[in-house]
């Protein structure tokens, strides 16, 4: 239903588009303009992500090191390494996955497979599209209200990915939902006539088909958790702290953290340029590394299922 | 209408005044029949006419269809499966299906075959010898057995089709139900898994959906005749193709419209 509204929206438009640019204009003209505009678009965005990638490795590489990922910061941050920053994020994107992988995959089950189209699933999902448009501020406030002062888990490694892992379920649920819906109803059908349960038809057909999409959308979250900032920095994120937490009740140093602190706040911003380069390098690296991995578990899997 | 098979002593399938409602629009009227067991049972009749949506009601399939409302009764072996508390999933066990498309699903051969037995809990050094039996049975195990472990995409269309056959034949069902279980086959595949279907109504009852009146002649015993949700005719397939009672019958089996 969705698909053909979908299409006939997209009708509808060409005619208007046609009627516009129709006027003295013919077919291939107006083709032309199409093709150019719209290659346009594609070639600029893939031209700022270049720029982007090429500003940040060239001012970057040179602050890499051995010592700059293994050592601790020194001599008020302008010095010394980001390792705390780095086991920080790792940390962080751990545990917020550890939280919201298992609870989106199962909200998106509930209600793929079993919730009806009744109000209560309506409101549900209502729900979920409000919260994956919440500013990402108002959930760190969220967390420092529930997690770090209700539940008294204070400023803490717990805390922050609590808040994480909430702001990244939607993403979860959603991207689960498709991979859902992307398995062939025929999986379904004859899993269930063959005496075998709804239940065990989803454990043993469904999901298993459904995991490239849903480690897809669960990677590409990852990314979100390794670059937020404004939730950490309510829920547990340290300005300084040369020292590696030793439980989840620890404060930590993150990566965008980081960041901003040598960006905005730092003792001497110009010295420290090539540290706040270098950390932003390191971020965009872990980031894109997962983006990787995803496309080839991604691959992986279509081959393993030759879909 | 259902005269013709009174002779038989012990039906094993017996469909009394079924209606069928897909949300205001009724999809079967008024349907009765008795399938006896051991028989291979088509059912012929235009595009839309409720042959499909028919054996779906035997298997409990339309159940996953939203607004869909079922009357009457349906009973195998005296037992109505449509009252409540019967177990759809062990109805399932008993009332196999193949599907039109072949639909594997995307394991290994062996794995495809074994999926049912294994989920229903049997031993696990005795599913070798019941994938080797449903191969056997679906006659595709000389093209199969030594390659048990790779995709069962690898397969061609009409062996996949065999494969689903297999699979059902698994988990041991008492009846198989076709739904056009050749349309998407070329003419070889076709005529193997007809000759499948003919050997085994030896030891299933078999109920076959299809849009191929030389299908439904060569391999049938009995044939119902659906036209717009209503069972035109019903009985022994050499009397409703030699010799058919109702006008529409015989201006669908000779080629007047359909």
């Amino acid at each position: 239903m969705e698909l053909s509204s979908k299409v006939n929206e997209t009708d509808h438009k060409s005619f208007r588009v046609q009627g516009g640019l129709g006027m003295g204009l013919n077919a291939r003209t107006s083709e032309r303009i199409a093709f150019a505009l719209l290659g346009l678009s594609a070639m600029l965005v893939a031209g700022f992500v270049v720029i982007i990638l090429a500003y940040i490795i060239y001012n970057g590489y040179s602050a890499i090191s051995v010592e700059f990922l293994t050592e601790m910061p020194r001599m008020r941050m302008t010095q010394g390494g980001i390792y705390p920053a780095i086991v920080g994020t790792v940390l962080l994107i751990i545990g917020s996955m550890a939280v919201a992988l298992p609870m989106g995959v199962m909200a998106a089950v509930y209600l793929n497979e079993y919730a009806g189209e009744t109000r209560t699933t309506w409101l549900i999902e209502m729900a979920i599209n409000n919260l994956a448009g919440t500013p990402s501020v108002v959930f760190g406030l969220f967390g420092l209200a529930l997690f770090v002062k209700y539940f008294g888990f204070g400023s803490s490694i717990l805390s922050a990915s609590l808040t994480l892992s909430f702001l990244i379920i939607p993403v979860i649920i959603r991207s689960s939902q498709e991979a859902l819906i992307a398995v062939p109803k025929e999986y379904r059908e004859s899993s269930l006539a063959l005496g075998i349960s709804k239940w065990q038809t989803i454990r043993h057909v469904v999901l298993p088909a459904a995991i490239p999409g849903i480690v897809t959308g669960s990677i590409l979250s990852i990314g979100r958790v390794a670059g937020e900032t404004a939730p950490i920095l309510l829920t547990g994120a340290a300005y300084f702290l040369p020292r590696l937490p030793d439980s989840i009740y620890s404060q930590f140093m993150a990566l965008p953290y980081h960041l901003f602190v040598l960006a905005t706040s730092g003792t001497n911003i110009a010295k420290t340029r090539p540290l706040q380069y270098g950390t932003a390098l390191v971020l965009l690296m872990i980031v894109l590394g997962l983006n990787a991995i995803a496309v080839l578990i991604r691959r992986h899997y279509r081959k393993k299922l030759q879909i | 209408m259902t005269e013709a098979v009174q002779n038989v002593a012990q039906p094993q399938i017996e469909v009394e005044n079924l209606n069928l409602w897909y949300g205001e629009k009724q999809a079967l009227k008024n349907i009765s029949m008795q399938i006896p067991k051991n028989s291979v049972t088509a059912l012929i009749g235009p595009s839309g006419c409720g042959k499909s949506t028919f054996i779906r009601c035997l298997n409990r399939m339309n159940d996953l269809i939203k607004n869909c409302r079922v009357e009457g009764k349906v009973s195998i072996e005296g037992e109505d499966i449509y009252e409540k508390g019967v177990d759809v999933v062990e109805l399932r066990k008993r009332v196999g299906m193949v599907f039109q498309k072949p639909n594997p699903f995307p394991m290994s051969i062996y794995d495809n075959i074994a999926y049912g037995p294994r989920i229903h809990g049997v031993n696990k050094k005795d599913l070798d010898g019941i994938v080797e039996f449903a191969l056997r049975s679906a006659a595709l195990w000389n093209e199969t057995s030594d390659r048990l472990k790779s995709t069962a995409f690898s397969l061609s269309g009409g062996q996949q089709q065999r494969l689903c056959i297999a699979r059902t034949l698994a988990v041991k069902p008492e009846i198989i139900l076709f739904d056009e279980p050749c349309s998407a086959l070329d003419p070889i595949s076709t005529s193997r898994i007809e000759e499948l279907i003919m050997n085994l109504k030896k030891d299933y009852t078999i109920v076959i959906v299809t849009h191929n009146m030389q299908q439904a002649a060569r391999v049938s015993d009995y044939t119902g005749f659906f036209l717009m949700g209503e069972l035109i005719e019903f009985g022994q397939t050499r009397q409703i193709f030699h010799n058919p009672k109702e006008q529409s019958t015989e201006d669908y089996i000779t080629g007047r419209f359909g």
